[in-house]
């Protein structure tokens, strides 16, 4: 808007006047009912103050005049209309005009000039200026020609003003000097400053007056008091003087409207009419103003009124108001010098308005600080925002705030039930359409359910995070019952005139009405509705900075992930390769020099070789194991039945002695990765194959339901609670049972221990010890969990889910209920095994 | 002057030891045969040897048979292969990867890149034994290589 050209401004400006108004509505026609769309700027008509003349600039052709042309200056319409301007004026004041048009307006106005005017020389000030494709002169008559202002003058009477302007501390001491000083300068009875509100309505903030006047200060007036257009004008036209309020308006004719007059007979010449559009009075001094207004005047006792613009970043923020009990003129120059304090005043204006609540918005700016900074720590936006509920409240000064992310909602202070919020979200989405905040001061007036909880919440400032994640948060105000003083009662009355016929016209009382508002909060100042959107902004910029970390974070692991296993790469190569030369040269030595060592020195070399084989496939073991760790899951379904089989026959091939394999039902297709998997079968039915001491080995592999698993008292606790009843019946459980040698409870937690060994490695078939740990390590890795029940001497269960149940659980070594742990006990006699670990 | 070149096996071995360990078995073990043996302990020479044969204009004596360790300073085994096996001239030669590495990428990708065997280094010297003399018996009696 700054950066608007003030030509662009005009024409926008005059094009809405134009869009909102009707040009039929004539000042005989305008009542209360469509006086919002009387086209004030074009009345064609002036004040009798002074008369109007408008001409061609080509042909300086009179095109335009006020009726009262004849009294002011000693000539008729009809005299002028037509001819040339030259008739009036000498050449140099035609001169001086057009350098008025050249662009010097302010250099020329006024022109002082003389008439003869019934052969007397009559004193008058001329002001110029252009309205489309005319010039338009409004000529004023003064007292003393002599009585000139020059720059000192204008000096001496701006000068204390502005001064005083700018020490005023805040808006309400500016708008105090500011209508004590216009007092001063122009001589009113009543001056007043007026400010709009948001609604168009307004209210006193100001007042300077006589002592014997009634005071208006904090009052309001409604919105209708001053039509749309009227608003329009006041941004174009800064200052507007009514002299004398209960003037006749004087008709400003053209040369059709004349020759009408003149001979009734005579036919209207259409090409006139056409050419003649209304005179545009946008810009004029003398603009006849609507009767509505003058009657409004009127009812309020006034009988001269001028009105200053207060215009702010090209919006109308208030009017400078000045009432007078009797007539009153003023001169061009004072006018001029009103005007420009006007401009004085808004200038200020912004600026104090910003140190206005300097205070309250530096406390604000704290507190949102503080947030960036709680947020910064925070895990979740949640904590962040609610862990400290008072400040959350404090910073849009509210009693209660709601939380809203995913449709969980989190409650802070005076609010409305959670299924009252949680009905009105849909509503407020929508509003969230047209901006990331909504704010009112009458939620029960947009919203018709809130009338529920109007105590809680008349008030509402919400602030949308992220529409997509269903993101807001909410602040409630309760309702405050107040009182607004009204100018007089702001409810258009029915006037009933004596022929019966209702007409409207402005109310007759402005006295002091007072009405109680209901379910209406205090306003939200614009300072908090800023505070709501920079809390926005600081979480949309923290949410960026976490994804920036999060990548870098990833990236890092990424990393590590890729040292990792190069590291497990290299320690086995690198061990081996030693290992290998000392197994080799062992070896050479036995060969070469096994005569000269004898026996014994054989057998040391021979151990010497089967201890670097171990540790050769010890680092296997660690190797494998990391791989089973870190290698991606191909996850498809597979046909256990086959892998099991696959697995059975395998181990049936290596190992001499029989043993019984039962699958007692057919195992289902799973999903899962079908190497790892095969891998865990693998380990866990050689375990049972292995640690077995019956002359008749039994294994038995098979498959039942969480539920089951449940009944035969053989699921973990913490796996029943993270599985759920209702899940029960569709999560699968695996076994591997044996007869084997059995496990003792106190070994239970041990067996995972990767190289953790119960047994000798010379006894069941040796081995690294990493069987168990890499079995779990899949089932881990599948999202499930790996337990077992054991009877020492009698044989193992090793149970397995392979898929998430929401939490993992620890309780995997954990006997699954009392009975068993009993069992063990009971034949928990002490290990006749030797345990080794390397 | 040597009209026909005697075939020979080119090892490609940094670890002396390693080195030691087969040439014992190759000269005591595989005894049915015998082949000329020449060692390049990296990559860099092994590949300058391969080229140096391979751009003379005649005569070109190239290795029978190359055992290539992954494992190397400077330029690495596998690096040497693909070198090896996108030469128009020496990707005739067959590749036998002997190394410690049982990482499967490895495996995987020592094939995709041409290699004809790969063997895992074993520990057991008697293992040892039978892989190097079955890997000889193999290529160098059984199968038929290119001139």
């Amino acid at each position: 808007m700054t950066e608007m050209l003030v030509s662009d401004f005009v024409a926008q400006t005059k094009a809405a006047i134009a869009s909102i108004t009707a040009p039929d509505i004539s000042m005989s026609t305008v009542d209360i009912n469509n006086c919002d769309r009387e086209p004030i700027h074009i009345p064609a008509a002036v004040q009798p103050h002074g008369v109007l003349i408008a001409a061609r600039p080509d042909s300086w052709t009179i095109t335009h005049v006020s009726q009262n042309s004849t009294e002011q200056i000693g000539r008729s319409p009809a005299d002028l209309l037509g001819n040339s301007l030259h008739t009036l004026l000498h050449e140099e004041q035609i001169s001086a005009i057009q350098a008025c048009l050249r662009g010097d307006f302010e250099a020329v106005n006024p022109l002082r000039l003389t008439l003869e005017v019934e052969r007397a020389s009559r004193a008058f000030a001329m002001v110029v200026h252009r309205s489309n494709d005319v010039v338009v002169l409004e000529f004023e008559p003064v007292e003393d020609l002599q009585q000139t202002f020059n720059f000192f003058d204008f000096h001496k009477l701006v000068k204390r003003p502005i001064s005083r302007f700018q020490q005023a501390k805040s808006l309400g001491e500016l708008c105090r000097v500011a209508v004590e000083e216009l007092k001063q300068v122009t001589g009113f009875d009543r001056v007043m400053v007026y400010r709009f509100d948001e609604d168009g309505s307004g209210s006193v903030i100001a007042e300077a007056k006589q002592p014997d006047m009634t005071p208006y200060l904090g009052l309001r007036y409604p919105a209708t008091d001053i039509p749309k257009q009227a608003k329009y004008l006041y941004l174009l036209n800064l200052l507007r003087l009514i002299p004398e309020v209960g003037y006749e308006p004087v008709p400003v004719v053209t040369a059709s409207d004349t020759n009408a007059g003149q001979a009734d007979a005579a036919i209207e010449s259409p090409t006139a009419l056409e050419g003649s559009a209304p005179l545009d009075m946008t810009l004029s001094a003398l603009r006849s103003v609507s009767p509505l207004h003058t009657e409004y005047l009127t009812n309020m006792g006034v009988c001269a009124s001028m009105s200053i613009s207060l215009v702010t970043g090209n919006q109308l923020w208030g009017l400078i108001a000045c009432h007078h009990n009797s007539p009153r003129r003023l001169p061009y120059e004072q006018r001029t010098i009103c005007e420009f304090l006007g401009q004085a005043i808004a200038l200020e204006l912004a600026a104090k308005e910003t140190n206005e609540n300097i205070d309250y918005k530096l406390k604000i700016k704290a507190l949102q600080t503080k947030f960036v900074e709680t947020l910064t720590h925070s895990e979740t936006l949640k904590d962040g925002l609610t862990d400290d509920p008072q400040s959350l409240l404090a910073l849009t000064n509210s009693a209660g705030a709601a939380f809203c992310e995913n449709g969980e909602i989190t409650l802070i202070g005076e609010t409305p039930e959670i299924q009252d919020i949680e009905k009105m979200l849909p509503w407020l989405d929508g509003e969230f359409a047209s901006g990331a905040v909504y704010s009112t001061t009458t939620l029960s007036q947009d919203y018709l359910p809130a009338a529920d909880f109007t105590e809680h919440a008349s008030g509402l400032l919400a602030l949308s995070i992220s529409r997509a994640q269903r993101l807001c948060v909410l602040w409630f105000r309760p309702e405050v019952v107040q009182t607004v003083d009204w100018g007089g009662n702001p409810e258009k009355p029915v006037e009933t005139s004596d022929g019966g016929v209702a007409t409207l016209s402005p109310r007759r009382s402005f006295a002091l009405w007072r009405q109680i508002v209901q379910f209406r909060s205090l306003p939200w100042l614009s300072c908090e509705i800023e505070a709501a959107l920079e809390l926005r902004s600081a979480v949309i910029g923290l949410v960026l900075q976490r994804a920036d970390e999060l990548a870098q974070l990833n990236s890092e692991l990424e990393r590590s992930n890729v040292e990792l296993d190069n590291f497990a790469y290299i320690a086995s190569h690198d061990l081996k390769e030693p290992l290998r030369g000392i197994h080799s040269y062992s070896s050479f030595l036995i060969e070469d020099y096994g005569d000269r060592l004898g026996d014994d020195g054989t057998r040391k070399l021979q151990t010497l070789m089967r201890l670097t084989t171990r540790m050769e496939d010890l680092i296997g073991s660690l190797l494998h194991y990391s791989r089973i760790g870190r290698a991606e899951l191909l996850i498809e379904p597979v046909d256990l039945n086959q892998l099991v089989e696959g697995v059975v026959n395998l181990i049936q091939m290596s190992r001499s002695k029989a043993t019984s394999f039962i699958i007692p039902e057919p195992l289902p297709t799973f999903a899962c990765d079908q190497t790892q998997v095969t891998e865990l079968f693998t380990n866990l039915i050689s375990n049972a194959v292995k640690y077995n001491d019956k002359p008749e080995k039994q294994v038995e592999i098979g498959c039942m339901s969480a539920q089951e698993a449940m009944a035969q008292g053989c699921l973990p606790d913490s796996l029943r609670t993270s599985i759920g009843d209702e899940a029960a019946a569709y999560s699968s459980v695996f076994y591997v049972r044996d007869n084997g040698i059995g496990i003792k409870q106190k070994h239970m937690d041990a067996i995972f221990r990767i190289f953790k060994r119960l047994h000798a490695q010379n006894r069941f078939g040796g081995g690294t010890g990493a069987g168990l740990t890499i079995a779990k390590k899949v089932v881990e890795r599948h999202g499930g969990s790996l337990w077992l029940t054991s009877t020492f001497g009698e044989g193992s269960t090793f149970y397995f889910t392979l898929e998430q149940a929401s939490s993992q659980s620890d309780g995997a070594a954990q006997p699954p209920s009392e009975e068993s742990t009993e069992a063990i006990e009971m034949t928990g006699e002490s290990a006749t095994t030797g345990e080794a670990t390397l | 002057m040597n009209h026909l070149h005697s075939p020979y096996l080119l090892v490609v071995e940094d670890s002396d030891e390693d080195f030691e360990a087969l040439q014992r078995v190759l000269s005591r073990s595989c005894t049915d045969f015998h082949i000329d043996v020449k060692r390049c302990s990296c990559g860099d020479d092994a590949l300058e040897l391969m080229r140096k044969e391979s751009t003379s204009s005649k005569n070109a004596h190239l290795p029978s048979l190359v055992l290539l360790d992954l494992n190397l300073p400077g330029t690495d085994g596998r690096e040497v292969l693909i070198e090896i096996k996108q030469d128009e001239v020496l990707k005739s030669i067959p590749v036998v990867i002997l190394t410690t590495s049982s990482n499967p990428k490895d495996i995987q990708s020592c094939y995709r890149y041409g290699a004809n065997s790969y063997l895992i280094k074993p520990m057991d010297v008697q293992q040892l034994k039978t892989t190097v003399c079955s890997t000889m018996d193999y290529w160098l009696k059984i199968v038929a290589l290119p001139g």
